[in-house]
Parts: C-alpha cells; structure tokens; sequence
C-alpha cells in the first residue's frame, strides 16, 4: 500500500496531461484543466516546502549555540519579520502613498542585497579572465576566438572598428551557436524525455525517496 | 534646485550594498550579517508571496467563501497539507501520496514539453532550406553539420572510433566557439549587474547626498 | 622572467579596483556612444509596431531584482511602445522570487510617465505559482488562473480584459525572462497554443535562444542589456517625442564598452605573460 499507491498516483498524474493532449474531447479537457488549477495551489504548498527545514536547522543552531549560531539568530528573526508583513499585510503600493511594509522590505532591502551579491560577479569574471583564461590548445583558442569577436562585436565599439565586426558577431550567433546550442537542447530533451518515461512506467520513483 | 538627502529607503539600500561589497576586499562580520539578513528575508518573502498572490485568491477566498460551489478545493488543499507530513516521522509514507502526484503531473507535461515544444521544431529548423539566396543555403548546411556532429559528440554509448571521431571532434569545435560566444554574453551580463548598483550608489545615494551637504 | 610571473599573481583586488573604476567612470560621466541595431531586436519591434491599437498583448515579468538592469529598461521600452501605439498590455508573473514586485515597479512607474491607465490601458494580474500548471491553465482561462489582479480587483471587473478569456484572444505574448521560464513560454505556450513569443532575456541565457528563434518558435528576441539598449533606440527613432525619457541601457552600454575592453585586455595580457613565463620554464 505505501508503495503501490504513490506508484499508481504518479503513472496516473504523468499520464493524464499527455492523454488530455492526444484526446481533446471535451471531458477530457475539463478535468485536464482543473489539474492544472489545482497543481497551481499544490506548488504553492511545495514552494513552502524548504521553509520549514530552515526553521529547524537554525533551530538547532541556535539551541546548541554552535558556531555562527547568531546568524542563525538573525536568519530566524527576519524570516519572522517579513513572513508577519506577509501573513498579515499586503503588498504593492498604499492607496494614500508609500509601500506597504511587505514591499518596502523587498525593495530596499531584499532587493540591494541580492542585486549587489549577483554584482559581485563581475569583478570575479575580470580575475577569472586574467588568471585562468589560457589558450593551450586548439579548443581553447577557438572559445578565445569566439569570446573577443562577440565582446568586442556587442558593444558600440565594434561598429567604429568597422561595420562588419558586429556581422561578424551576429553570423557566429546565428549559425555556429545555433548549431551547438541546437544540438544540446535536441540532445537534453531527449535525456529528459528517456527520464519522464521512466517514471511514467514506474522505473524511477523519485516521490519514494529513501524507503 | 531641489537639495533632499536620500530618504530613510535609499539609506538602508546603499547600507546592505557597501556591506556587500566589503567582501571584495575580505570576509567580515558586516558581509556575514547582511547575508544572513537576505536569507532570512527571502524566506519570509515566499511565505507572504504565497498566501498573497495564490492561496489567498485561487484557494481560501473561493473555498470558504462559496463552499458549495467550490468544495472540491479541498482536494488540492488536502494534497498539499499532506505533503508537510513528511516531518512527522510516523505519517512522513502519507506525504509520498502527494508528492507522487505533484511530481507525477509535472513530468507529463514535460515529456509533452520536451518532445512537442523542443525535439520535433528544432529539428524542423535544422533541415536545410534549399530555396532562398546561396548565403542561407550555406548558413543551413553549415547549422546542420554542426547540429549532427554536436549530438555525434553527446553520444555516449559507444566509443568515439572510426568516423565517429572525426566528427565528435568537429562537435566540439562548434561547442567551443558557442561557449566562447556564452562567455562573451556572460561577461555582459555580469557587467550590467555591477552598472546597475553602481548607478544607484552613485544617482540615487551619493549624488543627492554630495549636492546636499555642499548645499548644490 | 620573474617580472611576469608576478604579474600573473598580482592581487585580485587590484583587478578588482580597475573594474571598479572603469566601470564608475561612464556612470559619472557619460559618453554617449551609438547604438546599432540588430535583426533579433529589430524583429520584435516590427512585429509590436504592426499591432494595431485596442490590440492586447501579455508581458510576464519573469525576473527578479538581480536581473533589474538589463530587462527593466525593456520593460520600460516595450511599455512606452505600447502606450503610445494604444496597445494594452496584461501584466503577470511566474517568477517566486521579486517577479510581482518588478510587475507593480515598472507598471505604475511607466504608467505615471505616459498618463495610461490602470484598467483600461494596462492591468498587473500579479504573480501565480506553479510555472508550467498556470501556462496550461490560461491557454482554456486566463481567470481560473488569475481570479484577482494584484490589488484584489476580480478579473471580469477590470474593464480592459472583456473579450480576454484566454491567449488566442491576445496577439503576442512577451516574456521578460531569467532562468528556464522564458524556455517554457516558447516551447509550452507557443507549441501548444500557437501564440506568437517575443522573449527578453539576460545576456547569459541569449546564446540559446537563438536556436529557438532560428526555428521560428519566437518572432525575436532582445539579448541583455545591448538588447535593451537597442529598443530604446528603436523606440525613440520611431516616436521622438518619446526623446528625453530615460535611457538607462543605452547608458550602461557606455560602461560595458569600457569594461569589455578592460577585460579583453585582461584576457591578452594575461595570456602573453602565460606564454612568456612557459617559454622561460622550457628553455
């Protein structure tokens, strides 16, 4: 029963979209539609999932007064913080002026944070460039080859050169890098398809977990 | 002229932004602090963003609103309060249920995704085109080698030997000048998130401040 | 040669700090530089600018505040075409993380420039869960999905959305997108239901979606903040009282001029004491 019934739940859940897609009849595309209206509130509920193993993790932390147990500390105490905005609030701007707390927190705080880490990357780009960035074989030499003529053809820089760098630079784009980024994505939904298979006819079972 | 000091908001951005950015030149206590902040609140943020934009609207108004009418939101609502038994190690085998059909669900669309959406269009596009001017003719040979050959070199089942070599090797020369052009857009991209706090450090904290202590 | 490898372990906050500067520089003082325009871009224009007024189109606001840079400013262009050409716009969202509030930012900022309003020019229906399920779902009805917009207000209340059940009832869907979900409106939303796809996207996703779109699975696509930049400029050329509005991409493509040319520096002169120092260890 603890098996076979999540089995049987996910071959029916996995194949019902793709029958609905195959058998437009219109029982068929009622129900389909309330699966998708109804998955919409289930991922909601998994969006939260993560959530609570945070909670107990730093919990935990902070209980056992184990090192950086005051981050943990103010991890807890500003989830509590916003998560209240959240609960109890709302969001986007005050009809009278200003922003609800739930959107203040997020655009002048949550937002500067995670733009400026993001940010951060740059700077590292330009090490990494001067430090690991080495032409020693061929293949190496062509992704230099490809890096300089898009890097210099994206930027207005390219254009005073002379008008035929940013051809140049689109021509790469539209067909060697079509190509490749073609034959990745055939050859990644593939994979991907061969996995959805698997869990279809109940081979894979990544719902079980460990038991 | 208008001479404000950036507000309270503007204050406490620029704050996190140089605690941030304190990192490039160590690790320290301010970096630590403000991370730990980030995590905190986008945690937070997800629980208002949910109840806010889907549970509130797609499932508790209409669900204890107009029961009658919507009675059967119990069903997701049941499914998605079980998936949180999984917590509770007697009923964490209860939350498999749900999460078999969430998971179940999504990778039927997916396949469907996958086949329909990328598989059959893309290779569509890789057939050459034999009408048109000569330079597209060329430009889809050339799409259409290195699509051949690119999945040649993605073959792993059997040893690249023989004609299979020559080819995995022109597969990854079409990948290389690809990454290279990846890296080049990566480069961009990295750039445009370093001008944007930059901007605002500079237009909407440090200019207004400036102007307003040297009174313009 | 001893000198070049110390240059070769100089201290990354050197380069750090000649990032910094080149990149400050432009900021405070801007150069000014030409914009050219490229296919991609330009397709997407052509194809907004033969809508005709009363039309509706889709923008999803598929980013987060990281991405803010490059796709805001496309927001801003795409916005400022549209309410000029009289063409209404449904604002949405599938991105969790700050997708809404990009939403509400660039909707109440451009409607307040250009004087459109909420409700019959523009509605923000806000963001829903689910990725793919909510794609499914408004390709039947867009109100089972998006029963309010984001202040409340029920979706058959808001004037400009009578007649919009669903996306045939739309002639365009864009996708302002980080990450997969710019992917999924190509190959779910035009694949099963055929409406055209226009994506922005940031730098480090365009690369791939040239294929899609050499596979006429999206009319186009603006890359990055060049992207942006680009229908800026084609904006202002087709509308020049539109001159004067912000053209925050156009002036971060002056820094990324300079800084490209940090960094290809940085990459040749890193590579000569590389190969400098190899000669000197094989002889």
């Amino acid at each position: 029963m603890k098996r076979q019934i999540p089995i049987l739940l996910a071959i029916g859940a996995s194949l019902y979209p793709v029958i609905a897609f195959f058998v437009p009849t219109r029982g068929v595309t009622r129900f389909n539609q309330t699966l998708d209206e109804w998955m919409v509130i289930i991922a909601s509920f998994a969006l939260l999932l993560g959530i609570v193993s945070m909670i107990q993790v730093n919990l935990a932390k902070v209980h056992r007064r184990s090192s950086g147990w005051l981050y943990g500390l103010i991890v807890l105490v500003t989830f509590a913080i916003m998560a209240t905005f959240g609960l109890f609030g709302r969001q986007g701007a005050r009809p009278e002026g200003g922003l609800y707390p739930f959107t203040w927190v997020f655009q002048f705080a949550f937002s500067p944070l995670q733009s400026t880490m993001f940010s951060v990357l740059a700077f590292y780009v330009a090490s990494a460039s001067y430090r690991a960035f080495r032409v020693r074989n061929v293949e190496a030499t062509l992704l230099l080859i490809g890096a300089l003529i898009i890097m210099i053809g994206r930027i207005p820089l390219g254009q005073s050169i002379h008008p035929i760098v940013p051809q140049i630079a689109e021509w790469i784009m539209k067909v060697p890098n079509t190509a490749a980024q073609r034959g990745v994505i055939i050859g990644a939904a593939l994979g991907a398809a061969a996995m959805s298979i698997r869990v279809m006819v109940g081979i894979e079972r990544p719902y079980l977990g460990k038991s | 002229m208008n001479l404000q000091l950036p507000g309270f908001g503007e204050w406490v951005a620029a704050f996190f932004t140089l605690c941030i950015f304190s990192f490039l030149y160590r690790d320290n206590v301010l970096y630590r602090v403000a991370e730990s902040i980030f995590a905190g609140i986008s945690f937070g943020y997800y629980v208002g963003l949910a109840k806010l934009n889907t549970l509130d609207p797609n499932l508790f108004r209409p669900l204890f609103g107009d029961f009658a009418a919507h009675w059967t939101l119990l069903i997701p609502f049941t499914l998605g309060l079980m998936l949180y038994l999984r917590y509770i190690p007697k009923l964490a085998w209860i939350s498999n249920w749900s999460l078999a059909v969430y998971i179940g669900y999504y990778i039927g669309v997916n396949l469907l995704q996958k086949l329909h959406g990328d598989i059959l269009p893309q290779a569509r596009g890789t057939m050459v085109s034999l009408s048109g001017d000569w330079g597209s003719v060329i430009g889809s040979g050339i799409v259409f080698v290195g699509v051949v050959v690119v999945l040649i070199y993605f073959f792993f089942s059997s040893p690249h030997r023989g004609p299979l070599k020559p080819a995995s090797r022109l597969g990854i020369y079409y990948l290389m000048i690809s990454f290279g052009a990846s890296f080049g857009y990566t480069v961009m991209g990295r750039i445009s998130l370093l001008i944007g706090r930059l901007t605002f450090l500079v237009h909407e904290w440090a200019r207004p401040l400036v102007m307003a202590v040297l009174g313009g | 040669m001893n000198w070049a490898n110390r240059l070769l372990l100089v201290d990354r906050r050197i380069i750090f700090l000649m990032v910094f500067v080149g990149a400050l520089i432009p900021i405070i003082r801007p150069i000014g530089l030409a914009v050219q325009i490229s296919p991609p871009v330009e397709a997407v224009f052509d194809y907004v600018e033969g809508l005709r007024p009363g039309d509706t189109i889709l923008l999803s606001f598929d980013y987060g505040p990281a991405d803010g840079p490059e796709l805001d400013p496309m927001a801003n262009s795409i916005l400022r075409h549209c309410y000029r050409k009289g063409i209404k716009v449904i604002g949405m969202s599938l991105f969790p993380l700050g997708g809404v509030e990009m939403g509400i930012a660039r909707l109440n900022e451009l409607s307040t420039e250009l004087n459109a309003q909420g409700g019959t020019d523009w509605a923000n229906l806000g963001y829903k869960d689910g990725g793919q399920a909510a794609m499914k779902a408004m390709g039947e009805d867009i109100a089972a999905v998006f029963p309010t917009d984001v202040n409340g207000v029920a979706y058959g209340a808001i004037p400009m959305t009578r007649g919009i059940r669903s996306y045939r009832d739309m002639k365009l869907a864009v996708s302002l997108a980080t990450s997969v979900l710019g992917e999924w409106w190509i190959n779910l939303v035009n694949a099963q239901f055929g409406i055209p796809v226009a994506v922005g996207t940031t730098a480090v996703s365009a690369p791939r979606y040239y294929a899609y779109m050499e596979a006429k699975q999206a009319i186009g696509i603006l890359g990055g903040m060049k992207g942006a930049s680009e229908y800026e400029e084609l904006v202002e050329r087709a509308y020049p009282d539109l001159k004067g509005l912000s053209r925050t991409a156009t002036m971060g493509m002056d820094v990324q001029s300079i800084v490209h040319i940090i960094i290809i520096f940085f990459i040749l002169f890193g590579n000569a004491m590389f190969l400098l120092t190899r000669r000197t260890r094989e002889a």
